[in-house]
This record gives C-alpha cells, structure tokens and sequence, in this order.
C-alpha cells in the first residue's frame, strides 16, 4: 500500500515542469490561507465562486501564451485578438445577427490572425516579438474599426432581450451545479488542450522546436505548422476570453483586453513556463493564474489599493523566474554540473 | 567477405574563393571502422557533409550500398542508413530519451501518444546496446556521454549502417570512452561501417581498422591500420613543403615583457606558464579545441580565471575584466572577427575609437570629433585600411580589411602586449602579408606579440618560438627554426594517458 503509493507519487513527480507546477500550488494555498486569516470573508463561498469565475478569464489567457512560450516565442497580440473578438461579435449581435455567427466569424478572424502569425514566424522567420507586435496594432486597429471607431451599444438593442441574455448567461452569469459556466468553459478548454498538449503528435512537437529547432527540423519535424499550430490555440483561447468580456459587459468594448498578453505571460511563468521554450506544463499555468487571481482578490478584501497589487503581481513574476534562474544555474550547489 | 557499402570518387567541392576538396576517394566496406585523418582545413568534415547530404557536391560520384545517387538530400541519406553523430550534439534537452529517439516518428494510437510503446521500444535498442539508460529520463540531465549514446541508438533505431562519428571522445572520460568503443566493436560486429574522425592518435589502435588520410582537400592514401608506424601516418597528414612566403624579422631579444604564471581557468586553460621577451613573436599552436582561444580570453578577463599572476614589465598586474587588461597595455584581436572583434552594424570610425573613447573625450565626457578622426586618418593609413571613407560598416568591410580594423582599435595606445587570436583566418594571401608585417612592426617597436594559429607554416615563418598547446595544457616549446612539422604536431596530439582498455 505505501509502497504503491510512492511509486505513483514518483510518476506524477517524473512528469517534466511538475515541481514548478506544485511549488506554484503550494504557493497558491498558502496565500490564499494567509489573506483568509486576515479577511475570513476570503473564504465565504461567494467569494470563491467569485474568484474561480475571474481566474478562468487568466486561465484562458495564460493557456495562449503558455503555448506559444513553449515554443520558444511570445504573442504580443492576445491582448488585442481579445479586443477584436469582443468587437466583432458584439457589433454583429447588435445589428440583430444570431450569437452562433457572431461567435463563428470572431472566431475565424481571430483564427487568421493565429495564421498569419504562425507563419511570419514560422516560415519568414521574423522575430516573434516584432511580428506580433505588427499584428497586435493591426487587431487593435480592428477592433476599433469594426464599429465606426466606438464602443457598441447592448446586444439586447439588436438580438433581442431574451437572446441577449441567454448568450450573457452562457459565458458569465449563468451556473452549472453551482459554479459559474465561465469556470466550466476554461475547464472543457483547458483539458481539451492539456491533452493536445501532453498526449499527441503535436503537442511532442511543440515542445522540441522551443527545446532545439535544429534537432526538431533534421528529425523531420515541420516547423511551420508546429509554430501555426501554437499560435492558432492561442488564437482560440483568446477568441473565448473576448466572448467572455463581450458577455460580461453585455457589449463590445474597443479596449477589451488590454495588456492580457503580459498577464498571460506572467500566469505562465508563475507556473514554470520557461520563456526560453522547450519547458512547462499547462498544469503550471492553472496554478499560475490562481496565484494571481488569489492575489488580486485576497489584496482586494484586505483593502489595498490597486497599485499595491500590480506591485505585487510584478515582484512575484520576477521573483518566480529567479528562482528558476538561480536553480537551474545551480547557485544553490544542488545542481551544479561540472563543465566539461 | 566485406562488401563495399560507400564509395565516392572523384568528388569535388568549392566554396567561394576555396576548393575544400579535389577529387577525393573515399571507401568504406561493412564491419570495418575507418579512421579520416587530417590536419584542422584538410577537408574530412566536407567530405563527411557530402556523404551526409547536408552539401551537395560539385562533381564526382557516390554510391552508396551500390545505388548510385546524384543529388543527395539529408533525407535520402538517412533514409539510405548514413547517420552523423555531431561534434556538438542534437538533442531536444528537455525532452526525455524516448522522444527523443522517437522525434518526427512518433508512435501513436488513435488519439493520443504510444508513449508506453515508443519506451518500450527505445528500453530494447538501450538494451540491445548493453546501454544502462532509463528512456524516460530527460536527455539534458544526462551527462554529454550517456547523450551521445543515446545518439547513437537514435540512429540505429532509423535502421543507420553507416555510421559517422566526429571527435566522439573530445568531451569524454576514459571511462566513457570504454564504454564508447565497447559499443563500436559491437556495431562493427553487427556489420555496419563506421567513419571516425579524430585528432587523437593514439586512441586509433584500440578500435581502428583502416585509416584514410587527407590533407589539403587532397585524398592522400588510405591504409591497413595495422602494422602502421604512427610516424608514417603523421609524416603523411603534414607532408607539404612551406610554399608561402613569411616574411621574418630579426630582432635582438630584450628583457621580459610579458609573464603568465600558473594560470588555470577551467578544463581547457590548466596550469599555463610562459613568457614573451622583447623582440619576439611567441607563436601559439595546437589542434582546434586545445585551449589556446581560452587562454587568450582568460589572460585578457574575457572569462574569470581560477588562479594565476600575469606580469607586464616585471610588474604584477591584477586582470578580472577586459577593462583592466587594457589600462595595464595587454590587448586582444579576437578569433571570431564579426563576434568578438567588431560591431559589424558600427561605422569603421566607431569601431576604432570604441576602446579609445576615454582618451577620445573632453572633460565633460563628450567625445571629441576631431581627435576621433585624428585617430581614424592615422589607422587608416598606417594599416592600408582600404575603404572609401570611415563611415561605412565595418561588417561590409572584406575579412582582410575588418581584420585590420580589429586590430587598429588597440594601436593608438600604448600596448606592451598584443595578443593575435587567428588573425590570418578566412583572409586572401595579400592580406596576410600585410597582418604578418604588423606583427613584425609591433616586435621591432619591443612589443610582446602572441600569435595563436592553426596553420602550422605561418606560425613557424612568422613566429621566433612556439609553444604547443593540448587539451588545455602546454605540451612543449621549441624554437621555430629547429622544430619541424612532425615535432609540433606530435606534441599537439600528445594527450594525456586515459589508460583506456581495449575490450
């Protein structure tokens, strides 16, 4: 019995990225006691159905830069695709189009931009922060002009109260067995990508072009569609995150989104995504984008300001990456490999 | 019966301005291990890259288990069964053994990864090798032999009977390097053919069957192993008469100028002593990889040092970065012009006065223009810097040009020691020349110069005394007149005794 318990304990710790993944849940349940004991209403259940509803908003985008990260890149326009999916479905809903297309064609644009980024970093070799850069403006740029450089009314001017609201309570307001759908949704999206992640072809590719291209390219890995194929889940999960907003506010707003891409980074790196590539696992990122929700919630019911928490938020991403820094460097002397 | 399992004749390849190989042989039979040797530049690598299918060749023909090919892809030639195992090796480090050994070949079931059977798999090629690897351990954690290992059986398991191996034993311990030629013979055993390319002579004699040799992208001969002399071998990797002209200086030798004692910094600099007087050259030589770029970069502060005392005139000077070397006149012209010497996307002006700006400024920290181009009109000119003007690029500059640049930046300060780092490579003859004249130039002027270079003609036309380096260690001095050829290189391969044990 003990033994048979270790011996799983051993698997689950063989899997590569989880002692990143743990220490960042570790971490979680400890601030989350800490902030409890100071404002026991931490810990009432509003609270937490409160708090598991905006994490999956991070989740989401912690999952679209994990993936990218993983490959050795970054998506500079996740914040914006975000912005242009609130936008466009929005708009669309607002001059009386059904929630199934509007969600369709801000998916399929959100869809192209993930293409085009895969292959001006894939294939033209761009740099990856020059290039999603380009189309971070590009989308941004977009989303302003889809409705005539304004925010849009409610949708319910257009589909129609009771529409309106069935598609508010899908993505926000609604529960399924007491918790909010949103959570439900980021959880589907998270296994469905944890597996495609850790489970197929893909995934494995994903991982060796941000470990070494060059090996990846001479074992016969296509490099272009494993970096496409980064960018398009990326571009997937941030299509859902502006939905989300799109439903929260009941309309669209231009600047929906704004700077999730660093917020998706730091959820990742939290979690033990290397921004070098080649290492993490979507488990980390889960335990990230807790952090940081606990931590903006918790600071939130402490009473501290908006600016303490950015403060926050900004030392633990650094602090967590200097962790890893200093343990792989082997300042620690556990590590420390003889160069040879 | 041994059947031929590649041939390749007449094969030539030009890269621009060098013909790296011309109408080479090359044989290679089944269950044999064929040792290609040659000096740094022979050609052995090319070659090797042609068989491979990374180059395409000029002329010549390749066969290959009999089938004759005409433009040979990688994936052909994998496919053909040739597998290289690299100098610096390929992996995915944070990947695990298996997926490596599976990459861009994965199994799968219907919806996810056999990873089950992917390790099963890679656990019977390990096992098959007498390999004590767990498949599922992760290749960056594993030390460079055990990956080099697994290298290998990643190239079996693609079905390679033709094997390349390049300097496999260079970061390798004499246990490792057992365990390496254990699993050699069992190849060569298992009937496939194996190339090994090597610097490192006297390992040859545990594994080697024929050996075939270059030199200057000529084939030379190819030979039974056995019975041998190791001398014959070496007489024919060097055996060329010195055709370039060098132009020597004599110079009366001064006082001491320079001393570095007891310097160590890590396992390619270790325990270095040597000195250079005024009115001499001290040439550096040594197989690529003996440690002579390090000992430049570690005398320089370019990497922290682990004990050492360097001396300038007799004076103990203290050196942790690039900064203090050059406040007490100890400079370096790099061996990597467009890493280390230049900002190739800085102006020529730039580049000069980057490490003379503090003699370049006013008292308020502004740089002085006119003194800038004082100091540019005087390298231009003193060098024979050809350019139109000193405000293009350095990195347009031709190589033999930059080189000049690289070492114009130290010549308006009062440097006591100049250390040369290969400065003649990839620069045209004319060029050349003119690098060896500043060299006599600084002699004459009682400037210490070291002069670290590969090609063994210039270093022993140019230089009064050379000292040899091996694998981190000085391995002997001569003087350049009465040394010949065959001492230096048999100082430069004279490893320490690993005690390795044939099987």
């Amino acid at each position: 019995m003990n033994s048979n318990r270790q011996s799983l304990w051993k698997r689950i710790m063989g899997v590569r990225g989880m002692g990143a993944a743990l220490t960042a849940f570790v971490g979680l349940v400890i601030i989350y006691i800490a902030f409890g004991l100071i404002n026991p209403t931490v810990f009432s259940g509003q609270n937490i159905l409160n708090l598991l509803r905006s994490m999956s908003k991070y989740l989401l985008i912690g999952i679209a830069q994990s993936y990218v990260l993983i490959t050795g890149n970054i998506d500079l326009s996740i914040g914006t695709q975000v912005g242009m999916s609130a936008m466009i479905s929005a708009t669309l809903m607002t001059s009386g189009i059904s929630p199934a297309v509007a969600i369709l064609v801000a998916l399929i644009s959100c869809l192209a931009v993930g293409v085009i980024n895969g292959y001006l970093v894939g294939k033209f070799k761009l740099p990856p922060f020059i290039a999603t850069l380009g189309t971070m403006f590009v989308t941004r740029g977009i989303a302003y002009m889809v409705n005539g450089n304004r925010n849009t009314d409610a949708i319910s001017t257009g589909v129609g109260k009771e529409v309106a609201d069935q598609f508010q309570n899908f993505f926000y307001y609604g529960s399924t067995l007491g918790v909010y759908n949103t959570f439900w949704i980021a959880m589907v999206v998270f296994v469905i990508f944890f597996f495609f992640l850790s489970k197929t072809r893909s995934g494995r590719h994903i991982y060796a072009i941000g470990s070494n291209i060059d090996a990846a390219k001479l074992s016969g890995v296509n490099v272009v569609m494993t970096t496409t194929k980064a960018y398009l889940v990326s571009s997937v999960c941030s299509c859902i995150v502006g939905l989300i907003l799109c439903a929260q506010a009941g309309m669209g707003n231009m600047e929906a989104g704004n700077m999730y891409e660093m917020y998706g980074v730091a959820a990742g790196v939290i979690g033990g995504v290397s921004p070098l590539g080649g290492t993490g696992i979507l488990l980390g990122t889960l335990a990230g984008a807790a952090v940081w929700q606990t931590l903006e919630n918790g600071l939130n019911m402490i009473g501290a300001q908006v600016g303490i928490q950015r403060l926050v938020i900004g030392i633990i991403v650094v602090t967590a990456v200097l962790l890893d820094v200093v343990v792989r460097n082997g300042e620690f002397g556990k590590k420390k490999k003889k160069q040879s | 019966m041994k059947d031929i399992i590649v041939s390749m004749e007449n094969i030539s390849k030009s890269f621009p301005g060098v013909k790296a190989l011309d109408n080479v042989k090359f044989e290679l039979c089944s269950g044999e291990v064929m040792a290609l040797l040659g000096e740094n530049g022979a050609g052995k690598s090319t070659l090797m890259k042609i068989l491979s299918g990374v180059y395409t060749r000029d002329g010549g023909r390749l066969e290959i288990f009999g089938k004759e090919y005409g433009d040979l892809t990688p994936k052909q030639a994998q496919e053909a069964g040739v597998a290289i195992i690299h100098q610096e090796l390929n992996m995915c480090k944070h990947l695990s053994v298996a997926e490596n050994m599976f990459l861009g070949r994965e199994l799968s079931g219907r919806f996810a990864l056999d990873n089950a059977g992917m390790e099963a798999k890679a656990r019977e090629v390990l096992d098959d090798l007498k390999i004590d690897i767990d498949p599922r351990q992760t290749v960056g954690d594993l030390p460079v032999s055990k990956q080099q290992m697994v290298e290998i059986a990643k190239a079996l398991s693609i079905n390679a009977r033709i094997l390349i191996m390049d300097e496999p034993t260079s970061a390798l311990t004499a246990r490792e390097i057992e365990d390496l030629f254990r699993i050699i013979h069992k190849l060569k055993d298992d009937g496939c053919g194996i190339v090994y390319i090597s610097h490192r002579l006297e390992e040859l004699q545990h594994i080697v069957d024929r050996v075939t040799i270059m030199r200057d992208g000529q084939y030379i001969t190819s030979m039974d192993f056995a019975g041998t002399p190791m001398d014959q071998i070496i007489t024919h990797m060097v055996g060329r008469e010195i055709k370039e002209k060098f132009p020597r200086v004599e110079c009366e030798k001064g006082k001491k100028v320079f001393e570095v004692k007891n310097l160590n910094a890590g396992r390619m600099v270790r325990d270095i002593n040597f000195s250079v007087y005024e009115g001499e050259i001290v040439g550096f030589a040594g197989l690529m990889g003996a440690g002579r770029t390090e000992t430049t970069r570690a005398i320089f502060g370019a990497d922290p040092k682990e004990s050492g005392e360097i001396y300038v005139d007799g004076k103990e000077v203290k050196i942790h970065c690039p900064m203090d070397a050059i406040r007490n006149g100890v400079v370096l012209a790099p061996e990597d012009r467009k890493k280390d010497g230049l900002c190739t996307k800085l102006s020529i002006r730039h580049n000069l006065a980057l490490p003379n700006l503090d003699m370049l400024c006013n008292k308020l920290g502004a740089v002085s223009s006119k003194k800038e181009s004082e100091l540019c009109d005087k390298a231009v000119k003193n060098l024979k810097i050809k350019t139109p003007n000193v405000e293009i690029d350095s990195g347009n500059l031709s190589g033999g040009n930059q080189q000049k640049v690289v070492v114009g930046k130290w010549l308006a300060r009062d440097s006591r020691v100049v250390i040369f780092d290969e400065p003649t490579r990839g620069i045209d003859v004319g060029a050349k020349v003119e690098i060896y004249n500043l060299m006599n130039e600084l002699k004459q002027q009682g400037i210490a110069v070291m002069f670290v270079s590969s090609e063994m003609p210039e270093v022993m036309g140019i230089a009064d005394r050379i000292v040899v380096m091996c694998d981190g260690r000085i391995t002997g001095e001569v003087m350049a007149r009465e040394t010949t050829q065959s001492e230096i290189l048999t100082l430069a391969t004279s490893f320490e005794d690993k005690n390795i044990n044939s099987r």
